[in-house]
């Protein structure tokens, strides 16, 4: 028997042994660790968790305002913990966590469009101290029309969005176009330029067809535009409208066919690598497309969405709000949070060091939130004049039923008229009897 | 120790596993279709008792229907394909490796990467490929010259079920390729053997020797690759999400949506449950085919 064999032998009867040694210490370090990390600070510290997703731009900002809120507030430690990206998928956390009776966190970040579900449900508290009726005006209308249920506020909104036009300012320039403020403009720029780039990658108007919420939210930005709504109001504006949907990609064939699986980030890297002359898309996009290394940068701009003669556009609401949990027991201290986070001093920060638009209205004529950003200049009577989606606890469903009906007509396969049949008759039977009716009898 | 029969010794043995067996298996089954019975919105404070309402709202659902027909579309498509493509790899595999004596490992590793890859991660894969403007499909097909603009096939309501079909063949081909090929090697060689002294070609061996004998196996397969089939979920809705126009929505994406996004758990339960009868009657009909089968043949 050689030594090689002979050690390995060695080796295998001793291996046992040494896995063993291993894993005990892997485990002791493991434990100790967890003690280390799991150490709470002084006792008589009472600690507030804060759900939300991951804000963009520097990640050490958030972090570096929370401490500042534990230094004025002795006593009191935040604790960060982060939802994952899709809006979705932290609507699903949410709910399943609200629904059990305790909440295992206490400030939460929500949605414009779910404070009426969360009230509704009674899983978010009422913050009509955080911010009294005299001090709401300083917020934009829209938002705080969105987070009032029942005449008493929710929620407090931390940033806002609103649909925006982005253009290719030098493209327009070249064949001495102005940003359109009519729909037949849009097309009409869109038509000029494409024939006369003769670049077969270049298209005309990107915008999201998928069929997601972002769907719902291009359709309410069109058919507001054209005076009309998708679920009430007059029908035969809302099938011009819808028509013209189907028609950018159909009939005036400025939008891609893709368009029926494009949502917000498939466009804005679409339009950012220079295939579009026009897109429709949130501010979020701005200081992306505008980064150093992006292929438009300094090429581009952003105006309010068109619309039809005579009738004024009204784009729809996004942003998040900042709420309570109902079952937190620490709710007078995550009051103080929300009012922190939405206070003008943070809301500047946040404005000009992560590139969030500031929900207060006061900030965009301050000199050094206009310095660090000079486009939230165009972007407040846009902001101002945006409207909510539907303000009410059934939106989900509203929502979520419209949007099949929707991209059926963005591939051709239903007419304007069938699409608003159906989504009308969701809207009886979601608005009309059952859960509408139980929700007016449960305030 | 009293004396218990031999027979009521092993069921008192067998009873822990039995009760484990109910408490995982058994009683969700039961908690969905007791739900199912119930209106329960916990937004709006509903939880009553209401009978078979979701499922009589269920029969004249249209979307429901949609999903239905989307489903069994592409259960048919994809585990017809699947038993085929994987049949013929694995008589492949099976002359492959019968002839040099020996199975090499990276044959059987190469068919069966694409079942070991996460299914969601090889979705966002073919989402890639099916890129229309830098996808590599499309790319391909211009070059060979087969279509002359590239197609986004995910976005057109007619191509975007086949994609996720295709997709779906490539990942669970090697599933019936596996089952198919272990069920070759245990076939008797003296069957072929006498049959080709009888004169027989290699069709005739293929039809009248390894067919008949495959056949419980070709039935585990497709009961096995259905039952997937009519759940999918992840495939589809990392591709599509259901999308454009519901043309790709499927009965789980359906009750999905209903569950979790809309929090109708009620009619979510009953969509579950109308799922959960279609996989039995389809697993109940191989199960009476097989047993019709077994029976011709003795």
């Amino acid at each position: 028997m050689d030594v090689a064999t002979k050690s390995r032998r060695h080796l295998g009867r001793r291996l046992p042994v040494i896995l063993a040694g291993v894993v005990l210490s892997l485990w002791t370090v493991a434990i100790v660790g967890c003690l280390q990390g799991g150490e709470e600070p002084a006792s008589s510290a009472t600690v507030l968790i804060f759900k939300h997703g991951k804000l963009s731009g520097d990640a050490t900002v958030l972090p570096g305002l929370l401490r500042e809120f534990e230094q004025r507030h002795p006593g009191l430690i935040v604790r960060e913990e982060l939802l994952p990206a899709s809006s979705d998928r932290q609507h699903q956390y949410y709910a399943m966590n609200l629904d059990g009776g305790s909440a295992p966190f206490d400030v939460l970040a929500i949605d414009t469009i779910w404070v009426q579900e969360f009230a509704q449900a009674g899983w978010i508290g009422r913050l009509d101290d955080i911010v009294p009726m005299g001090e709401r005006a300083a917020f934009f209308p829209s938002a705080v029309a969105a987070a009032t249920f029942g005449g008493q506020l929710y929620a407090v909104p931390w940033y806002i969005d609103a649909g925006m036009l982005y253009y290719r300012r030098d493209l327009l320039d070249r064949y001495g176009l102005m940003p359109p403020s009519t729909w037949d403009d849009l097309v009409h720029a869109a038509t000029v330029i494409v024939d006369a780039e003769q670049d077969r990658r270049l298209s005309g108007f990107v915008w999201q067809g998928k069929q997601y919420e972002g769907l719902i939210c291009t359709t309410l930005d069109v058919l507001r535009s054209y005076g009309a709504d998708l679920w009430t109001g007059d029908l035969d504006q809302a099938e011009r409208g819808l028509q013209f949907l189907r028609d950018t990609i159909a009939m005036h064939k400025v939008s891609p066919p893709s368009t029926s699986m494009a949502d917000e980030e498939s466009t804005r890297h679409f339009f950012g690598d220079g295939q579009a002359v026009f897109m429709r898309n949130w501010p979020y996009a701005w200081p992306l497309l505008q980064r150093q290394g992006s292929p438009v940068r300094g090429k581009i701009g952003m105006a309010p969405l068109p619309s039809v003669p005579g009738h004024a556009g009204a784009p729809v609401l996004g942003g998040w709000l900042l709420a309570v949990a109902e079952q937190s027991s620490r709710r007078e201290a995550a009051g103080e949070l929300v009012r922190f986070l939405t206070s003008p001093d943070i809301q500047r920060a946040i404005a000009i060091q992560l590139g969030y638009n500031p929900a207060r209205r006061a900030l965009y004529s301050d000199a050094s939130v206009l310095d660090a950003r000079p486009e939230l200049m165009a972007l407040y009577p846009t902001l101002l004049q945006s409207q909510p989606r539907p303000v009410t606890p059934s939106y989900i469903l509203l929502s979520q039923a419209a949007q099949p009906e929707i991209s059926a007509l963005v591939v051709g396969r239903k007419t304007p008229r069938a699409v608003l049949d159906a989504v009308r008759r969701q809207a009886d039977r979601y608005m009309g009897g059952g859960a509408a009716s139980v929700a007016g009898a449960r305030q | 120790m009293s004396r218990l029969s031999e027979r009521a010794w092993g069921y008192l043995l067998a009873a822990p596993a039995f009760v484990l067996l109910g408490f995982v298996a058994l009683a969700p089954i039961g908690a969905a279709l007791w739900l199912s019975l119930y209106r329960r919105m916990p937004v709006f404070g509903l939880d009553e008792f209401i009978g078979a309402a979701n499922y009589v709202q269920l029969w004249s659902d249209e979307r429901f229907w949609a999903a239905c027909r989307v489903t069994l579309y592409f259960t048919t498509l994809s585990v017809t394909a699947e038993l085929v493509v994987g049949f013929g790899l694995a008589l492949l595999l099976d002359r492959l490796t019968s002839r040099s004596g020996r199975s090499s490992p990276w044959e059987q590793a190469m068919v069966l990467l694409p079942w070991a890859v996460p299914t969601v991660v090889s979705a966002q894969i073919w989402k890639w490929l099916y890129q229309p403007d830098y996808g590599l499909l499309n790319y391909l097909l211009l070059r060979v010259g087969l279509i002359d603009a590239p197609i986004d096939w995910l976005a057109d309501p007619d191509w975007a079920i086949h994609a996720a079909v295709v997709m779906d063949v490539w990942k669970t081909t090697p599933f019936a390729t596996l089952l198919l090929l272990a069920g070759l090697k245990a076939l008797p060689q003296d069957l072929y053997a006498a049959a080709t002294v009888d004169g027989a070609g290699p069709w005739e061996r293929f039809r009248r020797i390894t067919l008949p004998l495959l056949m419980p196996i070709v039935v585990i397969v497709l009961v096995f690759r259905t039952m997937d089939a009519v759940r999918v979920f992840d495939a589809v809705f990392v591709l599509t999400g259901g999308g454009p126009g519901n043309t790709t929505e499927t009965l789980s994406i359906y009750a999905y949506k209903t569950l979790f996004q809309t929090l109708q758990f009620g009619y979510g339960s009953a969509l579950a449950t109308a799922m959960f009868i279609l996989v039995a009657g389809l697993s109940a009909l191989y199960v009476v085919l097989l047993r019709r089968h077994f029976q011709e043949s003795a």
